[in-house]
């Protein structure tokens, strides 16, 4: 493990982070609001540093990144990300505590979309502007970002990709994983501009509509409005938002293929029928459910509302456009498993993902199987292709782990006074990325307030929701510090 | 006519003593000494040492001035490759090679195409698939062969004891059965073939062919009462390239379908490979795996593995459990008597597919296919009517041909014909004919249609 050269890559990422909020800046200078200072203090201070690391440990570049210390790059990497994103809250007295900013920072990074903002009208739009922004690098991935723009990293370039992008297996859609990278944020760019569009169509500004497409793109969740998606209270907006986070539910490698002109590539993916299937029924039963208890007047609004809370929830956005807490239990109880499913891999969706829900089952199913006939031979296949043992046991680890994780981290939060339903609520929203849970971080609540040692554990938990635990935790092995 | 033929091995040994005694001149080439002698003792051939894909011996062969060369080694690579050499060093060579791994017969225009220029791919493997298959298609046939590329089928079926045809003549059958188009060929009762007149009479216990266009045939097998229970459990024993072709074609939800191999790696390759397919690892004769996976139960089990003996031993223990048809694989030809006696139902020979392929795509005369049924008692003939021969333009009541030889049907543009006494036979039918064997010669002088080869 070469330190210098981890922070000599770290450095480049930060750099690069630092870069990026010239963006709100302009915003700032453009509204004349007060988060001018603030985003031109927090810009170069970050970029100093990320450039005092890279050019401090130029001398250490050589060779190739070893497994280890790729891991290493990502998990550090985000957490130096969340908390120079976090510099521009601070310096804008957004947040009385240091602790307030880097959650906000890293839900936004890690597209979780969990705020302690309480009037989120009342800050400034570049403040806003920053939150979003930070939603939409994190949601293609900051690593998957430097690959494609920073030259030098592509060697050994795949143990940084295999650390950051979300699923059991990441595809290579090129020979070279630079040109990977590059076409999976055109994809994600390419979708981003549409969306942007078409909300403008529905009466958006560009401000609005840029903000909501970096949530729905990244399934992330930050708002402009105290109340969502809700505030603009428009059937048009709704929809469009629905499809374009399905869309990011969805593996960007079959969007690549997609808009290559093969579009049976996705029709026959079984993870994305099981997907679309999973959401199709889901939002049937809460439309009948919904619609029973009569809590809309017609047909049209409950199809309405539900198809966008499903969606929302399923994909881990986390926008609202409805109290789900008000609906009947059964909707809450289809809505609080959809938060352990989570989107495809591949895609911008947190959660376990459809492909490991999947593979979970089959391999269960294939337990069964084998007590039936003793002497079969079998694989677990997705579609045509088979999986190999390694991949299933990774899977495994994984459920375990996440399980694991979800479960001490809400009784973290449950000992700094959290009442339990809202305890585990929080915890599961975090390490699926999703934003919103029940109870007191219910969809029409935040997070402003939980205790810190509680937000400070579900920030950690983001991050390793993000990373899929295993690039975060393995820092904590100590297997891992040996030489 | 000169005619090269690459490999000694069982195909290759069968062939080169068919030819040679239609007075053929032919060179084998085999790497293996002990082969060259088997077949040089047992044929009047010229035999080469070396490999068939060395251009050097090809030339030594004479390939210059052959007429066919046939590749029919164990290797698909070397029968290509020799092929490809023949191509190089004589043009008007014709090339037929026997063919059978995916990787190429997936491809076969790239191999009948430009350099290689193999004319006919025989691929024995595919052919007991498809045999097995059309097996499979109707419950309850004992044989199905095919004529005019596919169009018209002979069918061997036992009749059940509630037919509404027993007790029937021949010559009431239209009465009994409806106006179907459809000829009774032959009948097989007490182990002895029948090839019928009109007064004969269908019996209880009879195993009944029949002719028709495969369009006609479920309508047909309706109305003659049988009804056998469609097969759908169906296990295979053996999963190399045979039982691996079979599982794939039977990939589907019409079949619950597993296959049996005894080598691990295999069952993990066959796996991988297949979708619905239940595979199994253990040994086909062991009596504890074939009940745990109720064999009692199958529709169909198919012994295909390279070893004939633990093939027919699977097949008698599955039969003895309860099993309702079996079928085995043979590659030694003497083995192939006993088969019926022990109770196997079908057989199943790739080598002599193999052989009989090359046979008819050589025998290009005017006779097209032959096809024996019955143990060879009866052979078909496929044949298209020449202009001057003697059938042409008379009714076919009027026909010299021998007693225990007729017409099936006849093939004229995209139709089937099953003729009637009066019907009369133009040029350029395509005719189907059922003949004892020791009338065959009568009969081929009746169509005018010596074995002529190309």
């Amino acid at each position: 493990m070469r330190w210098q050269f981890v922070l000599h890559i770290i450095g480049a990422l930060s750099a690069c982070v630092g870069l990026t909020m010239l963006w709100p800046l302009m915003w700032a200078v453009w509204y004349g609001d007060p988060g001018v200072m603030p985003f031109i203090v927090s810009a170069i201070i970050t970029v100093a540093s990320g450039a005092a690391l890279f050019f401090g440990f130029a001398r250490s570049r050589k060779g190739v990144v070893s497994h280890r210390e790729g891991m290493a790059i990502v998990a550090l990497g985000w957490l130096a990300a969340g908390i120079f994103g976090g510099l521009p809250f601070l310096f804008a007295d957004t947040f009385p505590t240091f602790i307030d900013c880097v959650f906000e920072s890293l839900s936004g990074f890690t597209t979780t979309g969990a705020s302690v903002m309480t009037d989120i009208e009342a800050a400034p739009r570049s403040i806003l502007f920053w939150r979003s922004l930070t939603h939409w690098l994190g949601g293609m991935g900051i690593i998957v970002l430097s690959l494609a723009i920073l030259p030098f990293l592509g060697v050994g370039g795949m143990q940084l990709y295999k650390a950051e992008v979300p699923g059991p297996v990441p595809d290579k859609l090129k020979p070279r994983i630079k040109d990977t990278a590059m076409v999976l944020w055109k994809v994600y760019l390419v979708f981003s501009v549409i969306e942007t569009i078409l909300l403008m169509f529905g009466g958006m500004d560009l401000f609005d509509a840029l903000c909501h497409t970096f949530g729905t793109m990244a399934t992330g969740g930050f708002s402009t409005k105290n109340v969502s998606v809700a505030a603009f209270d428009s059937a048009y907006i709704d929809y469009v938002i629905t499809v374009f986070m399905l869309i990011a539910g969805i593996n960007f490698s079959l969007h690549y293929l997609l808009l290559k002109g093969r579009p049976k590539v996705m029709l026959r993916d079984p993870e994305f029928r099981v997907f679309l299937g999973l959401f199709l029924i889901f939002c049937t039963v809460l439309t009948v459910s919904v619609y029973m208890a009569n809590h809309y007047d017609t047909t049209a609004d409950a199809v309405r509302f539900t198809s966008f809370q499903v969606a929302s929830i399923l994909t881990t956005t986390g926008f609202a456009t409805a109290d789900y807490e008000l609906w009947p239990a059964l909707c809450q109880g289809i809505l609080l498993f959809c938060m352990f499913v989570g989107g495809c891999a591949g895609s911008t969706g947190g959660g376990m993902k459809v492909m490991r829900i999947m593979l979970l089952l089959k391999q269960s199913y294939q337990e069964l199987f084998r007590l039936i006939h003793p002497r079969a031979v079998s694989k677990v296949k997705m579609g045509k292709t088979v999986v190999p043992d390694d991949v299933i046991r990774g899977v495994w680890g994984f459920f375990i782990l996440w399980i694991g994780l979800f479960v001490l981290a809400a009784f973290v939060v449950a000992s700094t006074g959290v009442d339990v339903v809202s305890s585990f609520a929080a915890s599961l929203a975090c390490i699926g990325n999703i934003g919103p849970g029940i109870g007191s971080v219910g969809p029409t609540d935040n997070y402003a307030h939980l205790p810190e040692l509680a937000k400070a554990s579900l920030t950690l938990c983001m991050v390793l929701g993000r990373l899929e635990i295993y690039t975060v935790i393995i820092l904590f092995v100590p297997e891992f510090w040996r030489k | 006519m000169r005619i090269i033929i690459v490999g000694a091995g069982e195909v290759g040994f069968h062939i080169s003593r068919r030819l040679a005694v239609e007075n053929k001149e032919v060179i084998v080439i085999d790497r293996s000494a002990d082969a060259l002698k088997r077949v040089a003792e047992a044929t009047d051939v010229k035999t080469i040492k070396g490999s068939g894909s060395s251009p050097g011996v090809l030339q030594e062969a004479g390939v210059k001035g052959a007429d066919i060369l046939l590749a029919v080694t164990d290797s698909d690579e070397i029968n290509i490759l020799s092929c490809y050499f023949a191509n190089q060093l004589s043009k008007d060579i014709t090339k037929l090679a026997r063919i059978r791994h995916r990787d190429y017969t997936d491809y076969a225009n790239l191999v009948r195409e430009g350099a290689i220029g193999i004319k006919k791919i025989i691929n024995p493997d595919q052919e007991v698939v498809d045999s097995i298959l059309r097996l499979m298609s109707v419950p309850g046939a004992v044989e199905i062969n095919e004529f005019a590329q596919g169009k018209i089928r002979l069918i061997g079926v036992n009749l059940p004891p509630d037919s509404p045809v027993i007790g029937t003549k021949l010559l009431n059958l239209r009465d009994r059965i409806g106006d179907v188009p459809v000829v009774i060929a032959a009948i097989v009762r007490d182990d002895e073939l029948i090839i019928p007149s009109g007064v004969d009479e269908i019996r209880k216990g009879d195993v009944v062919y029949f002719a028709c266009d495969i369009r006609d045939q479920d309508d047909i097998i309706d109305r003659l009462g049988i009804k056998y229970e469609p097969i759908k459990k169906v296990m295979i024993v053996g999963g190399g390239n045979i039982g691996y072709q079979l599982a794939k074609a039977l990939d589907n939800k019409h079949f619950h379908t597993r296959l049996l191999d005894n080598d691990p790696e295999r069952c993990q390759y066959l796996s991988e490979q297949l979708d619905r397919p239940i595979i199994l690892q253990g040994d086909g004769t062991d009596q504890e795996v074939l009940r745990e996976e109720n064999i009692g139960d199958m529709d169909m089990v198919i012994a295909v593995t390279g070893d004939e003996e633990t093939n027919i031993l699977t097949c008698l223990l599955a039969k003895s459990l309860g099993a309702r048809s079996t079928t085995t694989r043979i590659n030694n030809f003497a083995y192939m008597p006993l088969i019926d006696p022990i109770g196997i139902d079908h057989l199943v020979c790739p080598r002599l597919s193999a052989i009989n392929s090359l046979l008819h795509f050589i025998r290009r005369g005017q006779v097209i296919s032959t096809a024996s049924i019955k143990a060879d008692e009866a052979e078909v003939l496929e044949a298209i009517a020449q202009e001057k021969s003697d059938v042409v333009g008379k009714p076919i009541m009027e026909l010299d041909f021998p007693r225990g030889s007729l017409v099936l049907c006849f093939q004229r543009g995209h139709d089937v014909i099953i003729p009637r006494g009066d019907t009369v036979i133009e040029p350029g039918d395509r005719l189907v004919i059922l003949s004892a064997r020791n009338n065959i010669s009568k009969v081929e002088k009746a169509l005018d249609a010596k074995m002529e080869f190309i």
